[in-house]
């Protein structure tokens, strides 16, 4: 099918642009909302600290639905927003030739696989 | 009125690198950037630059007007009160004034083989539907003036990437109903010059004299070939 | 070389490292990525209260009033800006990477899940249900 001409090699950024694109999704629909009520609307006295006593938001997070909608946030305002972030980051670092290579690659990813990792274990644990 | 026009020259057997020069042109509304070129060429013969349709067709006579891909017969002094500088198209090496190498363009461009690849046989046309026609239609309106490589800072950092007009072609030929040819263009695609290396900065998609485009194409191609790396995983035997 | 033998001598000069900064263009461009850079901070603040959460009611505590400090809070609001920027710009691009309907119409189904989201989590946290 080829021809025997040589084909270059297929990239793994598939993976990483899957992932930023949901965490564009994200950081589009779920993180305005959040910072509104959390950064926003908290401060301001709208959202009473009664309302986000340690006990309520507690039971929301690890034990309502089995502590589902807890994770659903972490995913969603913690992990895929970080894999979008990194992925502008690696490819910024490109665009203003301050670095490109694996080492650039590796750390960005990295932050974000080992950032991840540390918010679903703060919520398994 | 009297102009007063900006113009890069370069000319290779005596310059060590380009310079500005002004001249002065007769203008009215009706004046374009290749207009003024030419009234300057009548001062000075020996100004290079390409031209040849005057209507937005061949794609020839691409220039930088104030930083910004334009063709020449398209582009008009009456939107330029406070000037305008003419270079020659950005991401390429030039040649003699305005005139720059497309050879690393048409490399690319042949690389992701823009034409209808079929082996069916026979003497039978290829029946397209309106609806067959619609899917790719706006991708073919590519007059390869390359505009948009002067416009992607992508293609100005890596040389190697494919670029826009390119990338565009590869899916409007990929998007045709009568043609065969995608998993023959879906390896240049799948690489890290291919639909990789963009970040959809969109500047491509401005400057197109033909409204193709190219960032949208090279988007869906991303789409196409993360699919394709599915498949790839999920059908070993078949992939490479 | 052969360019040299014909007269040939092309000129490239070297591609411009402030680029981004030379058409308004790529300025929008890069103010596009650089939305971010504040929702890093966020991601940090949220990790951070999810570690407060697991500690108990006092670091709980110490969070809350982390998040109403005046220099997050204003933070927050920048990055509460940056985050309806990439919503505008991430929006208008989806329909042109997925063509699925009528880009007017992608674009305001999208705000709609913004808007709605939002609306649920005030009425979620803000315990009017």
């Amino acid at each position: 099918m080829n021809n025997g001409t040589k084909q270059p090699k297929r990239s793994d950024e598939p993976i990483w642009w899957a992932l930023f694109s949901a965490g564009g999704v994200c950081f589009a629909v779920v993180i305005p909302g959040s910072l509104l009520s959390l950064a926003v609307l908290y401060p301001l006295g709208l959202i009473s600290a009664e309302m986000l006593s340690y006990e309520r938001v507690h039971h929301m997070v690890f034990e309502a639905f089995f502590g589902l909608g807890g994770l659903a946030f972490v995913g969603a305002a913690i992990c895929l927003p970080l894999f979008h972030a990194v992925h502008r980051i690696h490819h910024g670092l490109h665009d203003l030739q301050w670095a490109h290579g694996p080492v650039a690659k590796v750390i960005c990813y990295g932050a974000a696989i080992l950032l991840s990792a540390i918010a679903l274990g703060l919520w398994f644990f | 009125m009297t102009q007063t026009i900006v113009i890069a020259r370069y000319n290779p057997e005596q310059d060590e690198k380009p310079h500005h020069e002004a001249y002065q042109v007769q203008s009215d509304d009706n004046t374009s950037v290749l207009d003024a070129l030419q009234q300057v060429q009548q001062q000075d013969p020996g100004l290079s630059f390409r031209w040849s349709c005057r209507m937005a067709i061949c794609g020839s006579c691409g220039v930088m007007v104030n930083g910004v891909p334009k063709l020449g017969c398209q582009t008009f002094l009456r939107d330029y009160p406070a000037g305008l500088v003419i270079t020659p198209l950005s991401n390429f090496a030039v040649e003699k004034d305005l005139i720059v190498n497309m050879e690393p363009f048409l490399e690319h461009l042949s690389a992701i083989k823009p034409w209808l690849i079929n082996t069916a046989e026979g003497t039978q046309p290829h029946v397209q539907t309106p609806k067959q026609l619609a899917k790719y239609q706006q991708f073919a309106n590519c007059i390869n003036c390359g505009l948009c490589y002067s416009a992607c800072p992508q293609f100005g950092l890596n040389p190697e990437f494919r670029g826009p007009a390119a990338l565009a072609l590869a899916h409007r030929y990929n998007l045709d109903s009568r043609d065969q040819g995608k998993a023959q263009r879906m390896p240049e695609l799948n690489a890290k010059n291919g639909v990789w290396t963009c970040t959809f900065v969109g500047f491509c998609s401005e400057v197109c004299p033909k409204k193709v485009d190219p960032a949208a194409a090279i988007n869906q191609g991303k789409v196409e070939s993360a699919k394709d790396m599915i498949v790839s995983v999920l059908k070993p035997s078949g992939a490479r | 070389m052969s360019s040299q033998q014909n007269g040939r001598r092309p000129y490239l000069p070297p591609f411009r490292r402030d680029w981004w900064l030379q058409l308004r263009f790529y300025r929008l461009y890069m103010l596009r990525e650089a939305t971010v850079l504040p929702l890093l901070f966020f991601v940090g603040w949220l990790i951070y209260g999810l570690y407060s959460l697991g500690q108990g009611p006092m670091q709980w505590q110490h969070w809350l009033e982390f998040m109403a400090k005046p220099w997050v809070f204003v933070l927050n609001l920048l990055t509460l800006a940056a985050s309806l920027f990439h919503a505008k710009t991430f929006f208008e691009l989806f329909p042109r990477v997925m063509p699925l309907a009528p880009p007017g119409l992608m674009i305001a189904g999208q705000w709609l899940g913004t808007v709605v989201v939002a609306i649920g989590l005030i009425v979620l946290l803000g315990g009017y249900v």
